[in-house]
């Protein structure tokens, strides 16, 4: 039997996540490579049929539609999962590192014993066995990561580690999975979703982003920024540390628990760039860094950076702009 | 003096019920003295009695306040004079005589006149004072006991009209012919029949031993206790400005404490008890203090006020002891806002004619704060990053001597230990990570490459002198650093420190009891300058200058001439002063809470003192420390003056020179 | 409710140039300074905050050598009543495998709750907290924001991407791991921490644990470490900031978003 790669697609709302279609990414690049068939494990609702959306994308799709699966629920993904991996024997199954994948695949390789690295931005093949590559230290370092020898790897993803455009042009079949039982009661029980992103300024939409980070340091100076902005016409986001200490609303934040945007300049003044922070900037073509420490990861999306401190930059540029 | 009709048996219960009142309301102030926290204050005991003789006696703070302050004096001084003649009366009434053996001759004839002048004096004065109070009042009163101060005002004149009256009356009973000031008093009553003057006499005489006693049992219930504990709170002054108090005296272990700081009114000291019953109310404190003319939540004045007012309703003279009183912090008598709006500026401590103090008050209240985890959220951050890197911007140690990369040829020895240098040059969180500071670091350095001095920095080693997390209450922080940076600095030999920061000059000179000298560099380069080791190349011609004093070199430490000296020695432009300057100095902003919290005001401190610049037409502002420098060049810029108006450090000034 | 609040100590890499040692493995850590990682002081102000509210107890785990203690203090001034170390001996221990010493200790003890940090700031791995769930089998959710106390169960918020947050219930006991921004740690004071000195810290040994060393073989293991690869990163605008401010505003006016 050809080995596999088993790749848990994450759906929300009745859509597949974009990270699917990157671990799926990362499945056909492993798969071309070793020869190993990429399969696609798609737990959803009766009414629901996300499969057609991964057509092209992967060599089968196993589908399993039951009631209640419309929604992730971690107790029941992981009976299910288990059960899939006892039959098929993947060479690797690939996860999410979401809040969701956080939460399955920890405790899959718990439960089955298989070795895990999380929060991978890259996998290779070497001699059989999986090489990871991770992001530690906010990115300041890169670790190279084996595993334990296994039957089995989990692998989970960081978004946004792949470039996702069309589909590969692959036969995808699609199999229904029959006969797996689904636990009807579960411990943790979905009751709705929220969204938070909703607030008085939408900044997914606008063209121009003043964006603020950590490197503020203090809640007052926010003022020099809002007046920059508003002199430029720019609206202000911010990064994730800005809204935990809540100086700004939620609805300014930007990245992976925040919002994605996509202006046409993003102008990051004194965030450093954390990932969670540059997902949610991929779609800006023109990225603007300014920040003191020029090793910050920032300057690594950015198209232009300054290494300065970011209120002589703010200061000289009210002062080039005038009265 | 003359047989009163008013049996002496009289006198006797009254005045004892009166002293009994007295005594008890007394002796419950002084039971909360005794509950309150230790305070060593008999050290330096000849500076005390000078301060006791210059400041108390003298009250040489009074006059700082010109009109009311010689108003006050006059009142005082009458009260010295007159002191005698209370006594006097009170043993006539009493039908002993125990002032009979210098109730004659020439003394006696010159203390007459001198009791007529200052009767007369004082009557006036006090009429005067109620007439400026009801005509004129000023701001500084607002929130002070208004009806008390009019009625002791009145009950002050009372007596003395009362004594004008019995003496004069006196005066044409007795048929005395000498020129005396009471005799001139007696002329309106020359028509009196005998039997007249005779009621007047008794009446005025009763009526004025009535008063005294009623004054006298006022006296503990009222702000005028400071007719008697002004002295005393004067002599027990806290003589060594900038520094603070700590946790607690006379307390080996602080951890076994409950809690640090304060809570509890009890858990002040004696003398901070003491400073609330002490407090007049003139609000020369308020006046002056830069949070209560910025709008700001603190008023000293009202902090002292408040909490007078709770120490006598849960201690009320009527009742005797009650245990648990409520705190007093957090919003039960002194709210957040006030505890955290001070500077620690020290205005209100250089003005207060009676020497309160405010700061280690405010500190031990935040201590308290900080130690519940009741501070500002803001602060947490700031503390970790100086616990852990020494710095309150969380900067790696690392990189703390990275500003000398800038110093281009100049050679900045960074010491180990075990080195050995003449100068060391302290250089502290800010001027060695803030950009604008930075300069600042590196215009003294050059400077003292100039001179040629033998100098070195610890660099890597260094962490922050904790001046700044000491005042916003992180106590045990302040000890933690200032026990890392003394073991520091008694591993590497050295003859002097220089500072280039204000306030690390102060902590380390105040707070941390080295044994070497301490200097400021302003006080150091002005040395060079007098010896000649600092030649300055060129004098400066343009501009119109001002200087501002940083308040922890000037109120708290003393240091005003130095750097006028040196600007004079650089300068040959006008150099003015502000409306406030020198120990009036109004603050910027301040180094410590205000940094990291922003506190509700209607003004910037630095914005107002811009102002008080441009009245005088300076077009420099010259301060000598690195806050005051970002303080006030921030308002320049927020008031859109960058044109008419520049912030100079006196340091890069100087260099500018060289 | 008892809760028991997983800690750990990792680096303050704040603009530290970080290096690595010549074994390739690790950094070098010599020079640095260690605080409480931040998810874990979020989760530990959580856990106090419910213990206040509910009158219950919190313990506080740790695994690491002596040094590690640090945390345990933090956590008894903050307000935990009881701190367990578990020795680390000089392992680098995976998160497999702090998650099995964990579970050995947390089974011997009484809770309701157990919270972790959703993911440490040195490794992040974001996965001790699921993997001890499933050791001792309690439900679990990552990445919480928000708690909300009901009878035997508790309302959770959890944080998705995209500003998207899931609320659910779980039944007790369970185990959350926390994200940032749940609440507003408080501060504790180093004098706080002086005084939690002489309260009682417990220390574990592996052994004590009826654990082999030798079977605590890591599932992930690191190979090496090196420097981000210089990609072609951004154009360094150079100059004093007036120039810099004038090819920023010249930047923007091409890109069209300022006139």
């Amino acid at each position: 039997m050809k080995g596999t790669i088993l790749t848990i697609a994450e759906h929300r709302q009745n859509s597949l996540r974009e990270v699917t279609f990157e671990l799926l990414a990362l499945a056909h690049e492993l798969g071309k490579a070793q020869g190993l068939e990429s399969v696609c494990l798609l737990l959803e609702g009766e009414e629901q049929s996300l499969e057609g959306e991964l057509k092209g994308w992967c060599e089968r799709v196993l589908v399993l539609k039951a009631k209640g699966l419309e929604v992730f629920n971690q107790e029941i993904w992981q009976a299910v999962i288990l059960k899939v991996m006892g039959d098929r024997r993947p060479f690797m199954v690939l996860f999410s590192h979401t809040p969701w994948g956080m939460d399955l695949a920890p405790s899959l390789s718990v439960s089955s014993g298989y070795p895990l690295a999380t929060d991978c931005v890259s996998v290779v093949i070497r001699d059989g066995t999986p090489l990871a590559t991770r992001q530690i230290y906010g990115g300041k370092l890169f670790a190279e990561v084996s595993l334990r020898p296994s039957g089995t790897y989990l692998i989970s993803l960081r978004p946004g580690s792949m470039r996702v455009e069309n589909p590969f042009g692959l036969v995808t079949q699609i199999e229904s999975l029959m006969g797996i039982e689904i636990p009807q009661k579960t411990k943790k029980v979905f009751k709705e979703f929220v969204d938070t992103g909703a607030g008085e300024i939408d900044i997914s939409q606008a063209p121009f982003l003043i964006s603020i980070g950590r490197g503020i340091g203090e809640r007052e100076k926010l003022e020099e920024i809002k007046e920059l902005a508003e002199r430029m016409g720019a609206l202000i986001s911010c990064s994730r540390p800005i809204v935990d200490k809540n100086w700004l609303p939620k609805y300014h934040q930007v990245g992976t628990s925040g919002k994605t945007v996509k202006p046409k300049v993003y102008m990051a003044l004194g965030i450093s760039g954390a990932f969670q922070h540059v997902a949610g900037i991929k779609g800006s073509p023109t990225v603007i860094a300014v920040n003191k420490d020029k090793k910050a990861p920032i300057f690594r999306v950015a198209q232009y950076g300054v290494v300065e401190d970011l209120f002589k930059i703010v200061g000289a540029l009210k002062e080039t702009l005038g009265g | 003096m003359l047989e009163l009709w008013t049996p002496k048996y009289l006198f006797w219960p009254i005045l004892l019920i009166a002293l009994f009142a007295f005594l008890r309301s007394i002796l419950s102030r002084i039971q909360v003295l005794r509950m309150a926290q230790k305070d060593p204050r008999l050290d330096h005991l000849k500076e005390r009695f000078r301060s006791l003789l210059l400041d108390g006696i003298m009250q040489w703070r009074q006059p700082r306040y010109p009109f009311s302050g010689i108003l006050h004096l006059v009142i005082f001084w009458g009260f010295v004079v007159l002191s005698l003649r209370s006594l006097q009366l009170l043993s006539y009434g009493l039908g002993i005589s125990i002032l009979s053996p210098f109730e004659t001759g020439a003394f006696w004839d010159l203390y007459g006149l001198l009791k007529d002048v200052f009767e007369i004096l004082v009557l006036f004065t006090c009429l005067l004072s109620m007439a400026r109070r009801l005509l004129f009042n000023p701001p500084r009163y607002k929130g002070s006991h208004e009806a008390e101060a009019y009625l002791v005002l009145g009950l002050i004149s009372f007596l003395m009209i009362t004594d004008i009256l019995f003496e004069a009356s006196y005066c044409l009973l007795a048929e005395k012919n000498e020129l005396s000031i009471s005799q001139a008093m007696a002329i309106p009553f020359l028509k009196f029949s005998r039997t007249s003057l005779e009621v007047i006499y008794n009446l005025s005489f009763v009526l004025h031993i009535l008063a005294f006693l009623f004054f006298l049992n006022l006296l503990p219930l009222s702000k005028h206790f400071h007719i008697i504990t002004a002295l005393p709170n004067v002599f027990f002054r806290k003589l060594k400005t900038g520094s603070i108090k700590p946790v607690r005296y006379n307390v080996q272990d602080i951890e076994d404490l409950e809690y640090s700081g304060t809570k509890y009114i009890y858990d002040l000291t004696w003398k901070h008890i003491l400073d609330i019953y002490t407090c007049t109310e003139c609000g020369r404190c308020s006046d002056n203090c830069p949070a209560n003319l910025v709008g700001r939540e603190l008023s000293p004045k009202m902090l002292t006020l408040k909490l007078r007012e709770s120490i006598y309703k849960t201690y009320p003279v009527t009742v005797q002891k009650k245990e648990r009183p409520n705190p007093i912090i957090p919003g039960e008598v002194i709210g957040e806002g006030e505890i955290w709006s001070c500077t620690t500026c020290g205005a209100c401590e250089r003005e207060c004619p009676v020497f309160i103090e405010y700061i280690d008050k405010i500190v031990d209240m935040r201590r308290y704060l900080i130690e519940q985890g009741q501070g500002p959220s803001s602060f947490n951050q700031v503390f970790i990053n100086v616990e852990k890197t020494g710095n309150p911007f969380g900067k790696p140690p690392a990189k703390r001597a990275d500003w000398a990369k800038e110093a281009g040829e100049i050679p900045v020895r960074i010491l180990k230990k075990g080195d050995q240098v003449e100068t060391l040059l302290f250089v502290d969180s800010y001027p060695s990570f803030d950009p604008k500071a930075n300069e600042v670091t590196l215009s003294v350095v050059r400077g003292l490459h100039k001179m040629g001095e033998d100098f070195g920095i610890l660099g890597p080693l260094e962490r922050d002198s904790g001046h700044q997390v000491r005042r916003m209450g992180e106590e045990g922080l302040f000890e933690l650093l200032r026990e890392k940076n003394r073991n520091l600095l008694s591993e590497i030999r050295f003859k002097r420190i220089v500072t280039i920061d204000p306030h690390s000059f102060n902590t380390l000179k105040n707070d941390y009891g080295l044994q070497i000298p301490i200097y400021h560099y302003s006080q150091y380069l002005y040395l060079a300058l007098e010896n000649g080791r600092l030649k300055p190349k060129r004098v400066i011609r343009e501009g119109t200058y001002t200087y501002h004093d940083p308040c922890y070199l000037g109120r708290h430490n003393g240091i005003y001439g130095e750097p006028r000296e040196l600007l004079k020695g650089i300068l040959d432009a006008p150099l003015r002063e502000m409306s406030k300057s020198r120990d009036r100095s109004l603050c910027c902003g301040g180094a410590d809470v205000g940094l990291w919290y922003e506190v509700r005001e209607e003004e910037r401190m630095a914005s107002k003192r811009v102002k008080m610049a441009l009245e005088i037409g300076a077009d420099h502002i010259v301060t000598a420390c690195p806050f005051c420098m970002i303080h006030l060049e921030d308002a320049v810029k927020t008031m859109g003056l960058e044109e008419r108006l520049m912030v100079v450090d006196l340091m890069g000034l100087i260099d500018s020179c060289l | 409710m008892d809760v028991v609040v997983c800690l750990r100590r990792v680096p303050f890499t704040q603009e530290v140039d970080l290096e690595i040692d010549k074994g390739q493995r690790q950094i070098l850590a010599e020079n640095l300074a260690f605080v409480l990682n931040d998810w874990d002081n979020y989760a530990l102000e959580e856990a106090i905050s419910l213990k206040e509210r509910t009158k219950g107890t919190v313990t506080a785990i740790t695994v690491g050598t002596e040094e590690d203690e640090e945390v345990l203090r933090r956590a008894l001034a903050m307000g935990a009543d009881t701190a367990i170390r578990i020795d680390s001996e000089g392992l680098t221990l995976d998160p497999r495998n702090i998650a099995r010493l964990l579970a050995r200790v947390i089974r011997g003890l009484r809770f309701h709750l157990i919270l972790t940090g959703a993911q440490s700031d040195d490794l992040n791995e974001g996965c001790v907290g699921a993997m001890l769930a499933e050791e001792l089998g309690l439900p679990h959710a990552s990445v919480v924001n928000k708690i909300e106390l009901g009878e035997d169960v508790l309302e959770i918020k959890v944080e998705l991407e995209g500003g998207i947050e899931e609320i659910s219930t779980i039944k007790l006991p369970c185990l959350l791991t926390i994200q940032t921004g749940i609440n507003e740690p408080r501060y504790v004071s180093v004098m706080g921490i002086r005084k939690a000195a002489k309260k009682e810290l417990k220390v574990v040994t592996i052994e004590e644990l009826s654990l082999d060393k030798e079977a605590l073989v890591p599932d992930v293991y690191v190979e090496r470490l090196f420097y981000p690869p210089e990609t072609g990163g951004a154009e360094i605008l150079e100059g004093d900031p007036h120039i810099v401010a004038e090819k920023i505003l010249r930047i923007l006016r091409e890109r069209g978003v300022i006139s």
